[in-house]
């Protein structure tokens, strides 16, 4: 009898601990998620306001020069050694930093598109963005402004 | 009257003007370059020495006109100065409608997927040189003229190019005779790693002009047919391109020639990467208009990618060739982006 209750005493301590290590890891999983989330950003004019990924990778990749209605297309996007700009790299186009910055001067020395505007801070990007139609960016931290959009990608924040 | 004092003062108002506009629109000018330096031993001798200094300039002018520039710095045993400049490119690109250009000026031929793709960037490069079928000048690197160009149309992302050009033999300001060169390529890339074109290039070279420092005795007809795979992966890179020219001359008729190679590399890490390149010429017998010297070449390399502006190779090259017989050589490089 003693023996039983011992051993459920000690199953007791086990899923306790068990439990406070999975809500531990929960909070850090989700710590972790929330500084990595990332939001598009557009000149109101220019971008619709919802797109698929495809359709995102597509424009970010330099494949697209102008939006359907003939504005041009400008990118902006954080600096590869910011975190914001690590994760864009990761999220979006699938590279490392550095495997970024050689597309992209691949892509301009071939004389294909134009080189993307870099920031090293999300307030920076924003003013860009607000400034020229057609471009669009990628933070990870919005301030309100009327001059710009948030663009949907599957219908919900990247 | 206007005095003098006036009129300096709008002068310099005037130059100050100037001096502003020109700031704020050279904001869009971008001004890169590449850069290398090398050695090699051969022969039981070891030599150290560089390849070109390439600077490129792009600039937007306007919402559809970009300008694109490309000098390179090179050594020229011929001039007095043992160097010379030369204009590999120089493009003046107006984006009509969607993803489809009009271009004018001095390409790149877009025959093949390397001599698109890297140009004179050494650190673009797999391998420390070019193919050799650069070398032997099967391909004309460039082409002044007119071109048509689109890309990434549809789920495939098909793109195109449509050159209309001076051609074999003229010089780079002036046509050498009526005759035009003509290059249709096509391409499309079904996934972001994979590269799958195809070219067809059509010259006519003048009697007497004057192509790989050689003058030409006959008219010659030339058509080049390339296949393009390229392939670059996580962990895997895959490029290989074949070119099939056909020189046709009035006394010799058709002769075939075959130019190709193979890349393979692997990435151990990101930054480490062991290659191997096959390269291989074989020229028909009675052929007039290249250089017959049939060679085939294995280059076993190691490549170390510092950073996107540098990169370390190091390379084993055993080459047998018709003219020159066997070679081995071992090179080292060391390529920047600036």
């Amino acid at each position: 009898m003693m023996e039983m209750k011992r051993t459920r005493r000690y199953k007791q301590v086990i899923f306790t601990k068990f439990f406070f290590v999975a809500i531990l890891f929960f909070c850090a999983f989700t710590a972790t998620s929330q500084t990595s989330s990332l939001t598009v950003i557009s000149n109101q004019k220019g971008a619709p306001s919802t797109l698929n990924f495809s359709q995102l990778k597509s424009i970010f990749m330099g494949e697209q020069q102008r939006w359907r209605s003939g504005t041009k297309i400008t990118i902006a996007l954080m600096k590869t050694n910011t975190p914001a700009g690590k994760n864009t790299s990761e999220t979006i186009y699938g590279m490392s930093a550095d495997e970024l910055n050689k597309f992209w001067l691949a892509l301009v020395f071939q004389g294909k598109t134009s080189a993307p505007n870099f920031f090293n801070s999300a307030s920076e990007l924003e003013n860009f963005v607000a400034q020229n139609p057609g471009a669009i960016g990628i933070v990870d931290q919005v301030a309100a402004n009327d001059d710009i959009k948030t663009v949907q990608v599957e219908g919900k924040k990247l | 009257m206007i005095s003098k004092k006036t009129t300096a003062i709008f002068l310099l108002l005037f130059l100050f003007t100037i001096f502003f506009s020109f700031s704020s629109s050279a904001q869009n000018t971008q001004i890169k370059g590449f850069a290398d330096v090398l050695t090699s031993y051969q022969n039981g001798k070891a030599s150290f020495g560089f390849d070109e200094q390439d600077l490129f300039i792009t600039s937007e002018l306007t919402d559809r006109i970009s300008f694109l520039g490309e000098s390179v710095f090179k050594y020229t045993p011929s001039s007095p100065t043992e160097f010379s400049v030369s204009i590999e490119r120089l493009i003046i690109k107006y984006n009509f409608q969607g993803n489809n250009n009009l271009i004018l000026g001095k390409i790149h031929s877009p025959i093949n997927y390397w001599n698109n793709t890297y140009h004179h960037g050494r650190v673009f490069y797999p391998t420390i040189e070019r193919p050799l079928l650069f070398a032997a000048e099967i391909i004309p690197l460039h082409t002044t003229g007119i071109s048509l160009q689109g890309h990434d149309f549809g789920k495939l992302r098909f793109g195109y190019d449509v050159v209309v050009g001076n051609g074999l033999g003229s010089a780079a300001v002036a046509d050498n005779d009526k005759r035009k060169s003509v290059t249709v390529a096509a391409h499309i890339k079904p996934i972001d790693e994979l590269y799958l074109g195809v070219s067809w290039y059509n010259d006519a070279v003048s009697k007497g002009a004057t192509v790989m420092d050689k003058v030409i005795g006959w008219k010659v007809n030339q058509n080049l047919f390339t296949g393009s795979i390229a392939y670059f992966g996580k962990k895997f890179e895959l490029l290989t391109e074949g070119t099939l020219g056909i020189d046709k001359t009035d006394t010799t008729g058709s002769k075939n020639t075959l130019a190709a190679y193979l890349y393979t590399g692997y990435k151990v890490t990101e930054k480490l990467i062991p290659y191997i390149r096959l390269d291989d010429l074989q020229y028909q017998n009675g052929e007039i208009y290249f250089t017959k010297d049939n060679t085939t070449s294995v280059i076993a390399g190691l490549r170390y990618q510092i950073n996107y502006l540098a990169v370390v190779k190091l390379e084993f090259q055993h080459q047998h060739a018709e003219l020159e017989g066997n070679t081995n050589s071992i090179t080292a490089q060391f390529a920047v982006g600036f």
